[in-house]
Parts: structure tokens; C-alpha cells; sequence
């Protein structure tokens, strides 16, 4: 399983804060593609860590089970 | 009461002491926001003596501030943010300088403003004013210290520090969209505790004590106390500069002029001058001069022949926007004397209408 971390306006859209994917060698870009029919992000743009670490969302990383990746959107309000 | 009375607990404190209480006198902070986010970051950075901070905001305090901005009064709902924030800080701690400045913050002054302190705050609270307090810290070479808030959730970061990362380097995408407090709704507790971070940030950068927030983004959640690092590296791909900059921000040294449209009269009969009409062809009220010329501002760059770029011309909109923006592409295309006309065929048409019944 590789744990999704929502923040924002993005676990807005989710409805949830985290969740559990079931791991079948999939890679980062995959994920998102699929997150992004699962949920329709469209025009809501976000940062995308692994592990902690903001990566750039074409990289072809390929996950590890226990990874842990987050999408973290810009905040504006002050 | 003298200064080291004033700041005993904190003096001693070993990460301080004398020479810390120094540092921090001889530091410049500037604010960008005396918003939710300001007013938290004020008033503490004031009370530890940083010895001199600015304050950009031009907003009125409003009644329905007051719930998260805890600094103003709500005897003083109508007056300007910052001669607030001013007076307040002149009570806490009158050894601050404090300069108030009531400007919106733009590509024209940012740089200018920006080179008079070591330390800029980002107190804002929207996205597109972000990217231009990052590019102008760049250009200048000062740290950023950003806060940002969605509902019960909080970012904080130290930008450009010591060359460090960027805003632009964690969110390159500067079309990006995100609800403000306005829209999005905030409690005056999350804006105060990424305030306070913020407001911490600064004092370890004077202090040069702890471990900067540097290329590490910090987000807090208020409501189940959560809260997570995440590292991000810089993207030498993002130049900026002066240049670049001037030209991002369209900051020509060429301020477009406006006329009052009650100054056209006088001129209306003069040969000399062209009366440029850039709306639409549909769209009303009609008004014709002898010498005008209507061309749509979209068809503007691809008929600039039929114009003399010696002739003085006055252009004319709706309502003095889009005139404003042909005056400024007739103006880079060198043409001599260009004014808009303020308010556009809206006034023209008053006044033209008193003429005639006159």
C-alpha cells in the first residue's frame, strides 16, 4: 500500500485528508493520472512530495511500497 | 527603565544576550499585509525590539477584520491599517521605527522598498502579489518569509535565504488559483499561529541562531495539531533579474498620461490633435470627432500605420481601461504625445451632452 496525503483545497475536493493505494508497481506519473480521473482536480494546481520531499510530478520515480506521497497546494489567504 | 530592563528576559537567554539584543535593534524588517497574518507578526517583532520595520498595506480596517487582525480597535474601523499599526507599536515599544506605508505594493515600488530592509514578510493574501514579492526579494537578494493559510490549515518558509530556494522553485505555476480568507473563511487563531512562526523565522534569522526554514516548507494543521517538513530544492531553470523583472511587471519609466475628459473641450476644434477611439465598433454611446478615428484596441498593433507617430492623440475607451493600455503600446511603439482620456466615452459623453444643450 502507499499512503496519499491531501492538503488544502486539494483534500477539499478529495473529502479526505489521507488514504491507503492498493501497490501494483505503478509509477509516480501513473498515480497522479489516476488521482486526477478519480477526483477531477482540473485547474487546482499542486506541489507533489515523496517521502517528504517535493518532486517534479514528470519524474518517472517509480513507487515503493510504504512510500508515502502528498499533494500540496498553495495557500493564499493571510 | 532602560533598554536592558525593557529586554531582560530575553537578554539572558544564552542564544542572546547583549549582542543578540543588538542584532536585533540594528535589523530592518518590512511587512507586506497588515491583514491577519501582519498582525501577528507585528506587535511580537516589535516587542523584541527589532529596531526598525515597515508596513505596506493600503486597506481601511474593516468591521469584519477585527475577529482575526487583534491589533486594531474597533473604535478605529474606517482609518488605514497601518497608521493603526503604527500607533499601536509606538505604545508597545517606542524604541521600534516604525514606517507606515499605505501603498498597494506593485512592480513599481516593490524594488525600491525592498532594498531599504534585510528581511521581507509575506503577510498577504493572494497568490499573484507572492510571485512578485519572490521575484523583487531575488532581484534585491533578500530572504522572504512566506505564511499562508486554507481554512485550518498553514504554510510557512524562508525563501531566497542565502540563495536558497524559491516560491517559484516549490510552486512554478504562477496561474495557480486558491481561495483567500475572504472566500475560503479563516479563524483568527490558524492566521496568529503562522504569524507567530513567521515572526520566528525572522527573529532566528537576526539572531543567526536555530535552523532556518530554508528549502523546507512547514504545514500545519490547527485542528488535529499536525504538522509536516517537506524539503524542496532550487530550480536554477527560474532566472530572474532587474530586467527580467521590469519587464514582468511592465514597469516602463513612461506613466501614461490621463486628460480629463472636461479638458477635451478646448481641443475638440484643434487640427493638430487625433481623437482615437480603440472600443468596438457596437458599442455605445456613439462618439465621433471631427478628427477621430475609431480602430478596436485588438486591431491596434496591425493598423498602427494609419496613425502619425508625431501627431498628439488622445485615446478614448468605455471607461479609460483599455485606453490606458493603448496609450501604453502606442507609447512603446515610440509614438510621441499619447494621453487617455479618464473615464472614457462614459464622461465624454456627459460633457459633450452639456455642450450641446449649453
Amino acid at each position: 500500500m502507499i499512503e496519499v496525503k491531501y492538503f488544502g483545497a486539494v483534500a477539499e475536493k478529495t473529502k479526505c485528508e489521507f488514504e491507503k493505494v492498493a501497490f501494483s508497481e505503478v509509477s509516480l506519473q501513473q498515480l497522479l493520472q489516476d488521482l486526477e480521473i478519480k477526483y477531477q482536480f482540473d485547474s487546482l494546481s499542486f506541489s507533489v512530495a515523496v517521502n517528504q520531499k517535493i518532486v517534479p510530478k514528470t519524474t518517472d520515480y517509480k513507487l515503493q511500497t510504504s512510500d508515502v506521497v502528498a499533494l500540496l497546494p498553495p495557500f493564499a489567504g493571510g | 527603565m532602560n533598554d536592558s530592563t525593557r529586554y531582560n528576559r530575553q537578554i539572558i537567554l544564552p542564544e542572546i544576550g547583549e549582542n543578540g539584543q543588538h542584532k536585533l535593534s540594528k535589523a530592518k524588517v518590512l511587512i507586506i499585509g497588515a491583514g491577519g497574518l501582519g498582525a501577528a507578526v507585528l506587535p511580537y517583532l516589535a516587542a523584541a525590539g527589532v529596531g526598525e520595520i515597515g508596513i505596506v498595506d493600503d486597506d481601511v480596517i474593516e468591521v469584519s477584520n477585527l475577529q482575526r487582525q487583534v491589533i486594531y480597535t474597533t473604535s478605529a474601523v474606517g482609518k488605514y491599517k497601518v497608521d493603526e499599526a503604527k500607533t499601536m507599536v509606538s505604545e508597545l515599544n517606542p524604541l521600534v521605527k516604525v514606517n507606515a506605508i499605505a501603498e498597494k505594493l506593485s512592480g513599481k515600488n516593490a524594488i525600491s522598498l525592498f532594498q531599504q530592509y534585510d528581511i521581507i514578510v509575506d503577510a498577504t493574501d493572494n497568490l499573484l502579489i507572492k510571485y512578485l514579492i519572490n521575484d523583487a526579494c531575488v532581484v534585491t537578494n533578500k530572504p522572504m518569509v512566506y505564511g499562508s493559510i486554507f481554512r485550518f490549515q498553514g504554510q510557512v518558509s524562508v525563501f531566497n535565504y542565502q540563495n536558497g530556494p524559491t516560491y517559484k522553485c516549490l510552486y512554478p505555476d504562477e496561474n495557480s488559483q486558491s481561495l483567500n480568507c475572504e472566500d475560503a473563511g479563516v479563524i483568527g487563531i490558524s492566521v496568529g499561529i503562522i504569524g507567530m512562526l513567521q515572526a520566528n523565522e525572522v527573529i532566528k534569522m537576526i539572531l543567526q541562531i536555530g535552523e532556518v526554514l530554508s528549502g523546507k516548507i512547514l504545514v500545519y494543521n490547527i485542528l488535529n495539531n499536525e504538522q509536516q517538513k517537506y524539503d524542496f530544492e532550487k530550480n536554477i531553470a527560474f532566472e530572474m533579474n532587474k530586467t527580467i523583472f521590469e519587464q514582468k511587471y511592465k514597469v516602463t519609466k513612461n506613466q501614461i498620461e490621463e486628460i480629463a475628459a472636461e479638458a477635451i473641450l478646448n481641443e475638440i476644434d484643434n487640427d493638430e490633435v487625433l481623437f482615437l477611439d480603440v472600443r468596438n465598433e457596437e458599442e455605445l454611446p456613439k462618439i465621433t470627432f471631427k478628427n477621430g478615428i475609431q480602430i478596436p484596441l485588438i486591431n491596434l498593433e496591425s493598423e498602427i500605420e494609419n496613425l502619425n507617430p508625431s501627431q498628439t492623440i488622445y485615446v478614448y475607451c468605455q471607461s479609460g481601461i483599455r485606453s490606458k493600455v493603448a496609450a501604453e503600446l502606442l507609447q512603446r511603439k515610440n509614438f510621441k504625445s499619447v494621453k487617455s482620456i479618464a473615464g472614457g466615452a462614459l464622461a465624454l459623453s456627459q460633457i459633450v451632452k452639456e455642450e450641446i444643450t449649453d
